[in-house]
Parts: C-alpha cells; structure tokens; sequence
C-alpha cells in the first residue's frame, strides 16, 4: 500500500485493503491510516451540509475516531458486544478529483453487517480524500452517505 | 367497564415497587395504550421553530395516528389535522416538512386548504344537499396548546389546560428555552434510531442514572483518561436528586458536568418527551416490539457558529445512532432486557422499581424526591400510566 498511487486501479487497492482492515478487525491498522487532521463523517438526515450547523451521525476528528477505536477494543462497548461481522463491497469507483498531493475518490458500497443473528445491508456511496504522507497514501477524509441516513436506524456501532 | 388482559386486571400490572413484564411484550396491552394514553393526554408534536412561516408544515404521529401540523398561510394560527383523507382515506401529505397553502389528495384529488377546510374536488355532480362540503375537512384535533414554542395536541376533548398538564415541570420548560440569548431553535437536523423493544424502554431510560457507571463505563473511562478526573458515582448519587413532578414527569438533578450535554437535568414529559443533555427527545411506538427515537440538538440562537458546533459535537458524542452511549443502551438497555423478558415462567414476570421507596421524600408541593440512584422516575411513569390505563 506505500508508494505513490497514480491510477485507479492503486486507488482501488487502497480502498480494499481499507476495507480489509474494518472486516478483519484491525482497527488500529485502520486507524492508522488516518492522517492527524483527518475527519470520518457520516452525515445525517441529508448527504450534503455544514457540519457545524447540523447534526451528524458520526463527524470524528482525529482524536474522536481514536477514542472510537479505543473503545471498541475496551472489552466494555456493549453495543459491540456480540461483535458485528461485516463485509464490504466496493465498486462504480471514480476519481473526481487529483494533484501531485491528493486524489478524491467516489465508490459505491454494500456493507453487509450480521449482528444478533439478523443480517442487515447498508448501502450508499463513499467518498475518499487521499493524502500523499512520506511514501504512503493517508485518508485525509472519509465521508459516508448512507442511502438511508434519513430513516430509524439500527446500532451503529461497527466501523463503516 | 373493567379491562382485563386474560385472566390479568391491567391494574394489576403495576404494584408498589414493580411492574410485570407484560406492559412491555403484550401486543393486546399495547393497543390498549395506543388509545387510552396516547389519545388521551396531551402529546408534544412540534416545535414552533419548525414550522416558523405561513403556510409551514410539518408531519407527525400521535399514537399510531398520522398528522399534519400547520401554520395558517393567512392567519399564522397553528392547525394540528389527522392526515387522513375525508374521501378514501389516504393520506394528503407525504412530506416530513414543508410549506404549502393546500393539500391535494393524489388519490381522486380532493383537495383541503392549510386549515384543515376541504376547498375543492373534481366533478361537481355526484353529491347532493346531504353532502355537506363544510363537514368534511381534515379532522381537526381538538386541543392544540403552546408552552414556550413547544406544540403539544391531545386527541382527547376531556384534558385538563396543557399548562395545568406541565404543573411543576413548566419552570424546567422555562429554563431549556431562557439558555439562549434570543431563545432556542430545533433547526439542526435530527438523530434517528430505531430498536426492537418497547417504547417505554427508552423513556424510563431517559431517566435512570443508576446504570451510567455501569452500562456506560467505557465512555466515562475515557472522560477520566483524558481530564484526569475520575467521576465518584457513589458520591455523585448520594448529592443529585430525581423528582416526581407529577402527572408522569419527573427530573434528574445533575450535579456537575458528566460531559454528555448541556442542560443541568433531564426532563420527561409524560408520556414520551424528553430534554436531556443538549436535545429534546421524542420517543415514538411502532409496534409492542419497535420503537422510532428522534434527538433534536436544541440550537441557541444569539449565539456564534462555534457554540452551537461545539453543542453538536458534544452530543453526538454521546448520543445517536452511532453515540459511544446510545449504542449501549440498546444493546444492554433494550436488546438485552427484550431477550430476558422472554423467561416468564415460575415467578419471573416482575421487574422491579422500588428502589429508593424507603428514603422518598414529599414536599409541600406533592414532589417526591429521592437520590439519583433511586427508580423514582419510572415509578412517577407508572404511576400515571396506571392512572390513564385504568381511567373509565
Ligand atoms: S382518497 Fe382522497 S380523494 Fe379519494
Ligand atoms: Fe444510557
């Protein structure tokens, strides 16, 4: 994953191994791959507003999305507690934006969770702002518009 | 006339110190208080700021009855409709919130004014004299009040005024409005989530410090890690109170910053209001198994960007469908109390409430008081509950 990434078909490698990460419950690998200005946002209601005049399922700074992270392996998040299984399916991506130091990227999802034994599926469309940091590529930002962010939604708990 | 549930007298359900399982899985229990609570008792439906301008509206339920609440587009007076269309019954507004000087029923068209009053149809002929146009606009219902930008309804004729219904619980009213300079406004967005459990879960839940020190000691934990201070629940308890405010509301006293939210308290407004944290909190049932739960961030107005921002981030820190504390309290509040409520057999079906019953105190006022760790929150809910379930 370390390198400069030119194509979509690099960027599309990183997006998987993103995923990989969440599936295979590496979240501090994860983690780690967020530079220290970064932001994770999964809007509500709407996909598109100011954050700062709306509120957001999740809208993590760096810090945040760390105590996120650090809670999950904390032994006591009883919304994790039986643990979600997922998967990630990742497609349609597009690059909607690149310079020498960053690249936007839109995918579509399909986020199968299983969690006390109902299998529930969240779609919607994922837009990566990649940074060049060193030799590897950081997530300078991730936003996540649910398909479904306007409806009563279930725990949450799991990393999207 | 007496309803029983079986052999079981509703009144039964409830007894000093404890309710039995059935209020929260019997699909015939929650019928019964579909119409005897939720239709007769003033319900919150909207906030003035929602439906600010002429010709605004918002929809809404009250029970598991659709409605539409208006601002008339010429004399700015609130209308609260049942959505429901006089010919056929489909409902005429499909939006959450809206402006509009009419409502069009997209099923033969006929068509009603933002007051409720049925203005046209197609093809006059049909109807004779019997058919009287006046008598069939948008059902109205009859009691619409407004504490302090706050829009309750009650299906109910017979209610007492809605500010005799708030009693002691006004001034707390009172002071969530007074936090901004200019007043408060609920134009941020809303947290939705759903569970799979009853809806009275989540109010008696909104209430209930007693499990913060457990269910949420992870996100307390971090507060410690990273301020260095090391909240004392015993102590904590020992120096908050809960009050019965009467009438099903109650109040939770906080002593100091638990860094969940603004307010000093938390409010239910019975049956399913809440303000608590930096929210209003409305709790909706679906079915006996499937609650809707809406958070309203509480915006102040006359304030920077920055605050209301730093209020936002704030509470979803804690709250929502993704909150580090919302999501334990489905897991372990909801999920896990649904599963064990299945185990009815030899003796099982209570669950208790007394605790505190022995060092409740009583005020001139009526308000009984007990320390934060005590159920006197969910014993005023049922108190009421009781009152309405069993009223002739
Ligand atoms: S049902 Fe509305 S016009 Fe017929
Ligand atoms: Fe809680």
């Amino acid at each position: 994953m370390n390198g400069v990434l030119i194509d979509r078909k690099d960027v599309e490698a990183f997006l998987i191994d993103e995923a990989s990460y969440l599936n295979d419950g590496k979240f501090s690998e994860w983690l780690e791959l967020f530079t220290e200005d970064a932001w994770y946002w999964i809007p509500s209601n709407k996909d598109n507003y100011d954050p700062n005049t709306h509120v957001s399922i999740i809208y993590d700074n760096k810090e945040r999305l760390g105590e996120r992270v650090w809670r999950l392996q904390s032994g006591l998040a009883y919304g994790q507690e039986p643990q979600s299984r997922t998967r990630h399916l990742i497609s349609n991506i597009k690059v909607l934006d690149q310079d020498d130091q960053s690249i936007t990227v839109s995918s579509n999802f399909m986020i199968v969770e299983l969690r006390r034994s109902i299998q529930t599926i969240y779609s919607g469309r994922f837009e990566h702002k990649l940074r060049i940091n060193g030799n590897a590529w950081k997530i300078a930002s991730k936003k996540i518009e649910l398909i479904n962010n306007n409806e009563f939604i279930g725990n949450l708990s799991f990393l999207l | 006339m007496k309803l029983t549930m079986g052999t079981v007298n509703i009144s039964d359900l409830v007894r000093e110190g404890a309710v039995h399982g059935d209020v929260y899985t019997d699909e015939a229990i929650f019928q019964i208080e579909m119409r005897k609570i939720f239709e007769n008792t003033w319900v919150y439906v909207a906030h003035e700021s929602e439906i600010a301008n002429s010709g605004d509206y918002k929809t809404t339920v009250i029970g598991s009855n659709p409605l539409i609440v208006t601002r008339d587009s010429d004399t700015d007076e609130i209308h609260v409709v049942l959505n429901r269309c006089r010919h056929r019954a489909a409902t005429v507004c499909q939006q959450e919130q809206g402006n509009a000087n009419y409502f069009r029923c997209a099923y033969h068209g006929w068509t009603y004014s933002n007051n409720g009053d049925l203005t046209g149809m197609p093809f006059q002929d049909g109807y004779d004299e019997k058919f009287d146009r006046c008598k069939m606009g948008l059902i109205k219902v009859p009691r619409v009040g407004v504490y302090q930008g706050f829009i309750f309804a009650s299906l109910s004729e017979d209610v007492p005024s809605l500010e005799e219904h708030l009693g002691h619980a006004r001034k707390y009213i009172d002071y969530v409005v007074n936090t901004g300079p200019d007043g408060i406004a609920l134009n941020a967005g809303v947290h939705k989530y759903s569970f799979d459990g009853n809806w009275k879960l989540q109010v008696e839940n909104t209430i209930d410090p007693y499990h913060l020190s457990v269910t949420h000691r992870s996100f307390f934990n971090l507060i410690a890690n990273k301020t260095g201070k090391k909240i004392n629940f015993s102590k904590m308890h020992k120096n908050e109170k809960i009050r019965d405010l009467g009438n099903g509301h109650s109040l939770y006293e906080l002593d100091g910053d638990l860094g969940i939210g603004a307010l000093p308290f938390n409010l239910i407004i019975f049956p399913n209001l809440g303000f608590v944290g930096s929210q209003v909190r409305v709790t909706r049932p679906i079915s006996v198994n499937k609650t809707h739960v809406s958070l309203y961030p509480i915006m102040l107005k006359g304030v920077s960007v920055e605050e209301n921002a730093n209020r936002l981030r704030k509470h979803e820190g804690f709250y929502g469908p993704a909150g580090f504390g919302t999501v334990d309290d489905l897991e372990v509040g909801f999920d896990r109390v649904m599963e064990g409520l299945n185990a009815k057999a030899n003796g099982a079906e209570w669950l208790e409430i007394s605790r505190g019953m022995n060092r409740e105190e009583i005020d001139e006022d009526g308000i009984i008081t007990a320390t934060s760790s005590d159920e006197v929150s969910a014993r005023a809910l049922y108190k009421e509950w009781r009152r309405l379930m069993t009223k002739e």
